[in-house]
């Protein structure tokens, strides 16, 4: 049962990444925008997310409930160390999804909207900052567990406060836009999809070089996660995979070819997550002293076993309904072709 | 102010917050459908036009909720991290079922917000049931975890340490189905009231009659059927917790000493030192006969039990009288809806009647509120009760009172714009109707 309990965990991650990414990344794009294609990119985001985007961000529920109920202690190292990234965390995701429904669902159109629109994309470009600093904060091996002799800052902040992590910040959330770009890409009337392949490409670039900068820093600074990761022969593997994958994006973004490129962007998501994560995995925590195993401490059978039944059940009843929804939305036009 | 009140201040702000936009997200739905039924059944325009005003109070109530509620998922940990350490793995079953069953109503909600002239109309009819239904159940299903916390079971606990755990006993504790059916019918019963009050505020300043007493009928069939049952189910609660928590019941009554034939006391003021309840009323015998169903009953007084032991009895007191004293207001309120439905047919036409449902508007979430504050504080000093004390389970993460006073601009700037958006709502709907 324990492989059905981390099944799920992976694919809710994953799926938040994706789904909540595309979402966050969609209001980033949106503040980068010139203002005419500010009031399109709202327009179509409001026509593409409306349906969707309050189930995108439960995944993010379904993920912390797993780490509670089944890897309780690795739970709780999350929520003591990264106490206030999480904070933060929350309080971006709170008026981004208020500044969202206010500014579609208002009685009246007027200067309001301004004020929710600025505290829409503001708060979409800080989430995810501080989603990617916390998963930076676990593999920068900066976290003290140890609350003995310690100082507040070394406890709770230097542990996600610091370059690496924020590097890693920064590449979450470019990868975010990145993939908002090709959703919208096949979304927008064709007038505006030349400017959306334009922001894919940029994104697909500040991704690559973000991404090169996150381990360039590591690996000067010494950073004991990155070596491990330069080091894993699953590392280069999927790193050539995904260089190669690149090719095929890149055209299909070119091409305007919405199904392939949306694949193929979330192909890069799942390598960049398992090139990251594989290596290292079930180490997932990189204090300064050691590293904490998901796979210590766990829940005990019992527990897991219910879990895993109340996933199945829950994904059973779930998966159609969302499916369902994403396509009678056109989110996923697969099934049409 | 030290960390482990600025944690419990957090906590009770953001629930007290999250709690109103959770029973409105969950009770609206069922408004929304009545109204939507009685579109498909009559073709009356007025009921298309409550639908959709309703459905927007619904996405922006549902919205809140959740993102509240996501924020709350997290606060368990930061703030209790020791407790969810430890009762994470014993309640998690409800806790993942709750995940599912709102997975379900964001789902469904999709649907039917979207899904106008898109989907089959039954179809989409239907959506709206399963969004009624699935937010009841993800109620149940969180009140069941506090119900743990009150009554834990599903597990033994030696030297400190949980073994032999059975997340489904634990589920299903002594206290989940009273808690549950009180919690239930109050969100019905004080929804009900507030809409009500809402719709009723508008026919007094004449406006548009037609669509608002339709919307009025509605709300408040709902809210005085709950109300009416609550009292029933208070009784239910009460038994339960003279049963279970005896020391939390004699808080609710600032029941000192251990007697038989124990007396009600309604209102007083309670003085802890002196073990003294001032200008109190005092019914002989009625306690015991509501705790236990026998005059001559034994009642625990607060004495029995250790002194770190017992919750603030005038906070609980108090509440005690607020909730017990609205929810009477609220179900004679009901027998005069009822009256003035089935009878008397000119009290319609009554200024007084308008008046006095627009007043009753906030009381259901008022005595809600109350409630919420007799069982958590009830159950103080413990998070779990007997076994793990709140003060062990809080957060080492010093300097809480921060996060404490950005939770409550948070959710002051929240309140104020969501109030000031259901107002213009019921604006665009007054002038959607002058139009027509």
């Amino acid at each position: 049962m324990i492989y059905v309990v981390l099944f799920f965990l992976i694919f809710s991650v994953l799926l938040y990444v994706l789904l909540a990414g595309a979402d966050f990344g969609a209001g980033v794009l949106e503040l980068f925008s010139s203002k005419e294609n500010q009031a399109v990119t709202k327009k179509t985001l409001y026509r593409v997310m409306g349906p969707v985007w309050e189930a995108n961000h439960i995944w993010i529920i379904i993920t912390i409930v797993i780490l509670w109920v089944a890897f309780p202690v690795f739970y709780n190292v999350l929520v003591v160390s990264l106490h206030i990234p999480i904070t933060l965390m929350l309080l971006g995701i709170t008026l981004r999804g208020v500044a969202f429904v206010f500014r579609h669902y208002d009685a009246f159109i007027d200067k309001s909207q301004i004020v929710y629109d600025w505290m829409f994309r503001v708060s979409s470009l800080v989430t995810p900052i501080f989603i990617g600093m916390v998963f930076g904060a676990l593999l920068s091996s900066q976290i003290v567990t140890n609350q003995e002799s310690h100082s507040f800052y070394e406890l709770y902040i230097q542990g996600w406060f610091n370059i690496f992590s924020i590097l890693i910040g920064c590449f979450f959330t470019a990868l975010c836009t990145f993939l908002a770009a090709i959703l919208l890409i096949g979304e927008s009337e064709q007038e505006h999809r030349k400017v959306y392949v334009k922001k894919a490409r940029i994104a697909t670039i500040v991704v690559v070089i973000l991404g090169f900068l996150c381990l360039l820093y590591g690996y000067l600074t010494k950073v004991e996660f990155v070596s491990v990761f330069l080091e894993s022969k699953w590392t280069l593997a999927i790193v050539i995979i995904s260089g190669i994958l690149l090719f095929p994006l890149w055209q299909s973004i070119k091409k305007q070819r919405r199904i392939y490129s949306r694949l193929f962007a979330g192909l890069q998501v799942v390598c960049i997550l398992s090139a990251a994560f594989i290596p290292v995995f079930p180490e997932l925590i990189f204090t300064q002293t050691h590293t904490i195993s998901l796979l210590e401490n766990i829940a005990p059978e019992s527990t897991i076993s219910v879990l895993g039944t109340t996933l199945i059940i829950g994904g059973v009843v779930i998966l159609p309904g969302l499916f369902h929804l994403l396509k009678s939305f056109k989110m996923i036009k697969i099934l049409e072709r | 102010m030290e960390n482990l009140d600025a944690a419990r201040l957090q906590m009770a702000f953001t629930l007290i917050f999250h709690i109103v936009f959770a029973c409105v997200g969950m009770v609206m739905p069922f408004f929304m459908i009545t109204s939507h039924y009685k579109w498909l059944k009559t073709r009356k325009k007025i009921y298309l036009t409550l639908t959709k005003s309703w459905q927007k109070g619904v996405a922006i109530f549902f919205v809140t909720g959740a993102v509240s509620g996501t924020a709350l998922s997290f606060e368990l940990g930061l703030l209790w991290p020791e407790f969810m350490k430890h009762a994470g793995p014993i309640i998690g079953m409800p806790f993942s079922l709750e995940g599912a069953a709102f997975f379900v109503e964001a789902i469904a909600l999709g649907f039917y917000l979207y899904g106008w002239n898109k989907i089959p109309e039954k179809f989409h009819w239907i959506t709206g049931v399963i969004v009624g239904i699935s937010g009841v159940l993800s109620g149940i299903l969180v009140v069941a975890a506090n119900g743990w916390m009150n009554a834990p079971s599903g597990f033994d606990y030696v030297d400190g340490v949980f073994s032999n755990i059975d997340p489904v006993k634990a589920m299903l504790n002594k206290a989940w189905f009273t808690q549950a059916l009180h919690m239930t019918l109050a969100a019905f019963a004080s929804t009900g009231f507030a809409v009500a009050g809402i719709h009723a505020y508008q026919i007094l300043r004449g406006r548009q009659m037609d669509v608002h007493q339709a919307a009025f009928k509605i709300a408040i069939s709902f809210g005085a059927i709950a109300a009416l049952l609550q009292p029933l189910s208070g009784d239910l609660s009460a038994k339960d917790i003279a049963e279970r928590q005896p020391v939390k019941l004699a808080a609710m009554e600032a029941h000192y000493d251990t007697e038989k034939g124990a007396p009600l006391y309604i209102g007083g003021i309670v003085n802890n030192e002196t073990q003294e309840v001032k200008y109190k009323v005092e019914i002989p015998k009625a306690l015991s006969f509501l705790a236990f169903g026998d005059f001559d009953a034994e009642v625990k007084g607060l004495n029995d039990f250790p002194e770190d032991e017992r919750p603030n009895v005038a906070i609980v007191h108090y509440a005690f009288q607020v909730m017990v004293s609205l929810g009477g207001i609220m179900a004679m309120a009901s027998i005069v809806f009822f009256l003035a439905y089935f009878k008397k047919q000119s009290w319609w036409q009554k200024n007084w009647f308008w008046w006095g449902f627009t007043l009753l508007a906030p009381v259901g979430y008022m005595a809600l509120e109350a409630g919420w504050i007799v069982t958590e504080v009830g159950r103080q000093p413990w998070i779990i009760h007997g076994i793990m004390r709140t003060k062990d389970a809080v957060t080492p993460v010093p300097g809480i009172v921060v996060s404490f006073y950005m939770y409550v601009a948070l959710y002051v700037l929240l309140t104020v714009a969501v109030a000031w958006l259901m107002n213009r709502q019921i604006k665009a709907l007054n002038q959607s109707q002058l139009m027509a």
